[in-house]
């Protein structure tokens, strides 16, 4: 896998998110580098989601700031914001296609509002994107009438519509199955390396972290925070931090699972 | 700011060319993306026209940023120009632009589409399918009658499997919340035809007949239509809609797979709140329609109050009453019974929750008129 550049990209000084006197994370810091495929990875309920809005300027965190190309998104104007996201592209959970629209809708509709193009281009660049998520010849078709995973590709043709600078997931391989998943991750890697475009990553798929990501961000519910940064074959072996562990072992910490198990 | 404009993006790239010979060579240099990508390949397009090579070079060296649009862009002029007999190479590609080149596939841009798109079907083709549409929705409904009859049928056996609690808010829903509005509306209907009776009774000087006109009209039809339609229009469709939702996120299937008769759990509770709760609404649409008669008698015909209401009591009948609360259990029952047919009918997406929707308010209109007609001719005999 090709190498990332050390130039950062987007930055995130020291985020909160905090609803009344819950507080889901505080003092996260961390930065995405050009090129790079970060993971952000954790258990239900710590946060993950709740970054991940906040770094696509969908909801605003308590504190801190989430720089891109040195200027902080949470303090930008609407539509400083709105420019924001013409260099992002989003891929949702349930992928988020327009179900009334054909694909090739979905796809041009932020070609045909952000950019000048005349249409006969703008069909170009289409066929380009859904070719390039092995989608060709797909752009009559709703939906609807598509699999999980042919879904999850299409959204990520829209997600590149305007060529971003950096892609965001939300549980990239979520409900597929392990064949599609390895497929998407397949597709992620050529991708970015292809395109060097920078990715981040929201998920918990064990296979799919160690495959993709250049560098992991383990953010933790107690801890209200990151608890570990790094390589995830770092993490893998040479964490320390019982909670990195049985994450990556894929144990319940300091708990034989077969003890517990009602087959023994 | 976050981006360039496409000024400035006119300004991130330079075209210059040499030619040698009858080679035309084309140094690009600077950001070719989506923002000045109708620029350079205009220029580009122009250079060649004046120029007339017989061969180009398309030189990348000097790319400092190149996007797969871009990219895209110089293969089709690449493309143009050898169909127009000029040999075209993109030379000095570095391995990044390499990269991008990598995952465009020639054959993705001539593939023809799977499916094509629809055409528009003949008009006689258009007109049959209505009908059969018309004839399936006929069905739907009928059998959907049929299953809410036997429904309502065995809840009234076995009161026990009635959830009391959802036919209590499915009746703060469709009625408490629904006060405002129909109170509202009331008022004005009882002022406008007030008034409008005012303008033409003076002439014949029967001024006093106001209050008649006005309860009658309200406690006979306007109440309960009125009231009906409005209900409709709340609460039909966010029947509908919600039902939709549930069928889309597979809600409804959930409910089956549990062992649960998914319409007799859903709609019931919403079509015994709406028996109960829109005779009751109708009986103050009457009070309020009444009202807004009064005030134009009072202000405007120089009526006492007194006078206006004992007019008004006079000309309503205990038969007329009762009547209108039979038909407004009955425009309850339909509008009820519709908005939750409609919102099974739902299959995927949001496009068609809005439809039905729609198709919820529109039909519960239709049918409270049509069983409003039947009323007037039974009515009129069993008088």
């Amino acid at each position: 896998m090709q190498s990332p550049d050390n130039k950062p990209i987007l930055v995130v000084e020291n985020l909160a998110a905090r609803f009344g006197s819950n507080i889901v994370f505080e003092g996260v810091n961390f930065q995405v580098n050009k090129g790079e495929i970060l993971v952000v990875v954790g258990e239900s309920g710590c946060g993950k989601s709740t970054l991940l809005k906040i770094m696509i300027g969908l909801q605003k965190p308590s504190s801190g700031r989430v720089m891109f190309r040195g200027r902080d998104i949470i303090s930008a104007s609407e539509e400083e914001l709105n420019e924001y996201r013409q260099n992002i592209g989003v891929l949702f959970q349930s992928s988020a296609l327009f179900s009334s629209m054909r694909l090739s809708d979905n796809i041009a509709l932020p070609l045909q509002e952000y950019t000048n193009l005349d249409s006969a281009t703008i069909n170009m660049i289409i066929k380009m994107k859904l070719g390039m998520v092995n989608l060709a010849g797909y752009e009559n078709h709703f939906p609807s009438e598509l699999s999980g995973g042919m879904k999850k590709r299409a959204g990520i043709a829209r997600a590149m519509a305007l060529d971003p600078i950096v892609l965001f997931f939300d549980e990239l391989s979520a409900g597929l199955d392990p064949v599609t998943a390895v497929e998407l991750d397949d597709l992620i890697i050529k991708t970015n390396e292809a395109l060097r475009t920078t990715m981040v990553i929201v998920t918990h798929e064990l296979e799919s972290i160690c495959k993709i990501a250049h560098r992991v961000v383990m953010l933790d519910k107690t801890a209200k925070g990151i608890i570990a940064e790094g390589k995830p074959l770092d993490l893998k072996e040479k964490a320390t931090d019982p909670r990195v562990r049985s994450f990556f072992l894929r144990q319940l910490p300091e708990v034989d699972s077969r003890s517990t198990s009602y087959g023994k | 700011m976050f981006m360039q404009s496409e000024q400035d993006w006119s300004k991130l790239y330079k075209i210059s060319s040499e030619k040698r010979n009858s080679i035309l060579v084309i140094y690009l240099t600077g950001d070719f993306g989506l923002k000045n990508l109708k620029a350079f390949t205009e220029e580009i397009k122009q250079l060649i026209y004046k120029q007339k090579p017989q061969e180009i070079n398309i030189d990348f060296s000097g790319i400092s940023y190149l996007d797969s649009a871009a990219a895209l862009a110089l293969i089709q002029i690449q493309k143009d120009t050898i169909v127009a007999s000029i040999n075209c190479s993109l030379v000095n590609l570095n391995e990044e632009t390499k990269g991008i080149y990598s995952v465009i596939h020639e054959q993705a841009l001539t593939k023809t589409p799977f499916k094509a798109k629809m055409r528009q079907d003949l008009f006689l083709i258009q007109l049959g399918d209505s009908v059969l549409h018309l004839v399936r929705d006929f069905a739907n409904v009928v059998t959907f009658v049929g299953e809410l009859l036997y429904d309502i049928f065995y809840t009234i056996m076995h009161p026990q499997s009635l959830r009391i609690k959802d036919v209590l808010f499915y009746m703060k829903r469709a009625g408490v919340d629904g006060l405002p509005i129909v109170g509202l509306i009331s008022v004005l209907i009882g002022l406008i035809i007030a008034f409008m009776s005012f303008l033409q009774l003076k002439q014949v000087g029967a001024n006093i007949y106001v209050p008649s006109l006005v309860s009658f009209a309200m406690v006979k039809e306007l109440g309960p239509i009125m009231t009906a339609i409005l209900v409709a229009g709340r609460s039909g469709s966010a029947f509908a809609a919600e039902i939709g939702t549930m069928v889309v996120n597979e809600e409804v299937d959930a409910l089956s797979t549990m062992g649960f008769d998914a319409v007799r759990l859903l709609t019931i509770p919403k079509v015994f709140a709406m028996i109960i709760v829109v005779p009751v609404l109708t009986v103050y649409a009457d009070f309020f329609g009444v009202f807004g008669g009064l005030i134009v008698g009072v202000t405007g015909l120089d009526l006492t109050v007194n006078t206006y209401l004992t007019q008004s009591i006079k000309t309503i009948k205990v038969f007329d009453v009762v009547t209108s609360l039979v038909k407004a259990a009955v425009f309850a029952g339909l509008i009820a019974g519709i908005g939750c047919q409609r919102g099974f009918q739902v299959r995927a997406g949001a496009q068609d929750v809005g439809k039905f929707t729609t198709s919820a308010v529109v039909s519960a209109i239709f049918l409270i008129v049509v069983a409003d007609s039947i009323f007037a001719v039974t009515l009129y005999y069993i008088k």
